[in-house]
């Protein structure tokens, strides 16, 4: 399924309570982590955000100019 | 194909009136907002401590009261129109209640206001929940009640519609729309007796000097006795939206009419007899009349849970229609690219967000833990900060245009305002909750204590303020451009057909639910009955113990006298 701007920008946004609530998920565990990682986790998930917009994008593409 | 402004030009007119004073205040209170979270957090000091009160009670009645509740006027007159298929029965008498409710806003936000000029000598910063011993300026309690009154005739007016539509149908369901802003002004006009004999009999002759003391203890439960129903005011309308405007934007049909139904009467029959569980530090109230109220407040959740199933599965039925497949897969057909429903559907999740910390404030037992705390404000930023708030502006987007016959300047603009909304709202309250979990009081500037330091659970308290500060920071650019669309939008040309406004048949219409559904007196009576067994006992035994109107003389709130006198005593 094609991912489209309004899509890609509706999944960073629900990426940014997963990043922060990240934190607490492994605080219930004892886990402490520093706010780095939580700032580095966020990057990730805008990276796979991105490169999935990306592939469905070229995906679009290549189907168009098989018809 | 003509629209609502085509159709009911006068009745478009009074809906415009209404959703104007409800987005100044939103812009106003909105800079209230920026301007306390970044005091609070230490981040920018832009005015004194001493007016924090003044600014925190401007935030709140400017957005939990008049935003809300003259957003509710404007879409309960559009829909009762719509649904009726009719006029209002007399707009005379319908501007004479905006007229009314707007007079009352002027006075009450000019009482507020005038904290800031100590010299004029009238001051309000009581905040939203204006119960004893702080006290206002008469003018203050004199607006409020104006403004209630103004609620009241709107409901009248809305009534005589249904009436005169009843005449000419007597046979035909109420129209869902219409059943359900009845069922909630029913709700409004049982949990206003409470605030009425509060302001009338005596917060509004206390602050005219006519008696000279008041019970607080009363004074705080009447307010309660409003203050928990208010939530449900504020948040009808946004369900009124989710049930019935949200399925068509996600491409589908509302999945069960007589589930809305039952929903609304669940809220009219428990939304008044829990305001207790606001109390549960009361001293003065016994244990077993709150936990009356915790139980009381349970049961609420499941229209909230029924809510939750019907309109999720009204949105897979819309999505399916719209090619969605898979379990989950078909998430990705929903119309994200539309900021009302974008919006809608963010604001339904954070409500429910908003419904688990809900739980844990009406718990008697866990509720010690974050009470008075800022994880309070954390909750109500999700529910009526969001849930309300962010729904009603995204249904801006579908319902204005059609008020004024012109499109929406800007769609993309739009999505972006809705998604920084939700942004900016989960900094914002995930770290009050956070913040109150380490017990960081609400209601103060200075949270700040000599020779103590909160412990969080993780991360540190300059953290959780620096996220607090861009969460609010984020929520004041989002009404920026919420308020830059809206006037934008203003100012386009007028087009034939704005915006597509039909509003198709439920999958499960009413034909085959109860008619009892349809018995307003009997789930009134009842309703009635639910709060004189919850409320009987606990206010005559309030009363018993300090009298009607106490002995407590009062409490002027003009901080700087207050501090000046204080400095004296101690010199």
């Amino acid at each position: 399924m094609r991912l489209t701007p309004a899509g890609a920008l509706v999944l960073v946004a629900f990426s940014v309570p997963v990043a922060i609530e990240l934190r607490t998920l492994f605080g219930i565990f004892g886990v402490a982590l520093p706010l780095a990682s939580v700032v580095v986790f966020e990057a990730v998930l805008l990276a796979a955000i991105a490169v999935a917009y990306v592939a469905s994008s070229d995906s679009d593409a290549d189907a168009a100019a098989k018809h | 194909m003509a629209t609502f402004v085509d159709r009911y030009p006068e009745e478009a007119s009074v809906v415009k009136a209404c959703l104007t004073v409800a987005f100044v205040s939103l812009g106003i209170g909105a800079f209230f907002g920026l301007v306390q979270a970044l005091h609070r957090t230490g981040v920018v000091r832009l005015f004194s401590s001493v007016d924090y009160y003044t600014v925190l009670t401007a935030h709140g009645v400017l957005l939990a009261l008049v935003f809300t509740i003259f957003f509710l006027l404007g879409l309960f007159t559009w829909a009762i129109t719509r649904s009726l298929e009719r006029p209002l029965p007399n707009i005379r008498l319908t501007w004479a209640w905006v007229g009314l409710a707007q007079a009352g806003t002027v006075a009450t936000a000019a009482a507020i206001l005038a904290g800031f000029v100590p010299d004029i000598g009238v001051s309000a910063d009581v905040l939203f929940t204006f119960y004893a011993p702080m006290k206002a300026h008469p003018l203050f309690y004199a607006g409020l009640a104006m403004f209630i009154v103004g609620t009241w005739l709107a409901g009248a007016d809305w009534f005589l519609a249904y009436r005169e539509w009843r005449k000419d149908n007597p046979d035909e369901r109420i129209p869902l729309q219409t059943f359900m802003v009845l069922t909630t002004m029913l709700m409004w006009y049982l949990a206003t007796i409470g605030v009425a004999v509060e302001v009338v009999v005596f917060l509004l002759p206390w602050s005219f000097g006519i008696v000279e003391t008041v019970n607080p203890l009363l004074t705080r439960t009447l307010f309660w006795f409003f203050g928990h129903p208010v939530v449900y005011f504020w948040l009808m309308p946004a369900y009124l939206m989710w049930y019935t405007i949200l399925p068509k934007l996600a491409g589908g049909r509302l999945f069960s009419d007589p589930l809305a139904r039952v929903v609304f009467v669940l809220f009219l029959l428990l939304s008044t007899p829990v305001g207790i569980h606001h109390q549960y530090l009361d001293p003065g109230i016994a244990e077993g009349f709150k936990f009356i109220a915790m139980t009381n407040t349970m049961f609420l959740l499941l229209p909230s849970l029924l809510t939750a199933f019907t309109v999720v599965a009204s949105m897979e039925h819309g999505a399916r229609q719209r090619g969605g497949e898979g379990r989950l897969r078909w998430l990705g057909a929903l119309p994200w690219r539309d900021p009302a429903f974008t919006g809608m559907a963010l604001a339904g999740l954070m409500f429910a967000a908003g419904g688990f910390s809900g739980m844990i404030n009406a718990g008697m037992n866990i509720n010690y833990l974050i009470h008075n705390t800022l994880w309070v404000p954390g909750h109500f930023h999700l529910t009526v900060g969001t849930a309300v708030a962010l729904t009603m502006m995204a249904g801006s987007y579908w319902l204005v245009p059609q008020l004024t016959g012109r499109k929406l300047y800007s769609r993309p603009i739009g999505l972006a305002q809705v998604v920084l909304w939700f942004v900016g709202m989960v900094f914002m309250s995930n770290a009050m909750h956070r913040a109150g979990l380490a017990g960081v009081p609400r209601r103060t500037a200075e949270p700040q204590y000599n020779s103590f330091d909160f412990t969080t659970t993780m991360g540190s308290i300059e953290e959780l303020q620096l996220q607090i500060a861009v969460g609010g920071t984020l929520l004041f650019v989002s009404v920026v451009l919420f308020s830059f669309n809206m006037l934008a939008s203003a100012i386009e040309d007028p087009v034939e057909t704005p915006v597509d406004d039909r509003l198709p048949a439920p999958l499960s219409g009413a034909d085959g639910s109860p008619r009892v559904l349809d018995n307003l007196r009997l789930w009134t009576a009842i309703a009635v009955v639910l709060v004189v067994l919850a409320y009987t006992l606990p206010l005559a035994s309030i009363v018993q113990d300090a009298g009607l109107f106490g002995n407590v003389p009062g409490v002027p709130m003009l901080i700087g006298n207050f501090v000046e006198s204080l400095a004296g005593v101690i010199a």
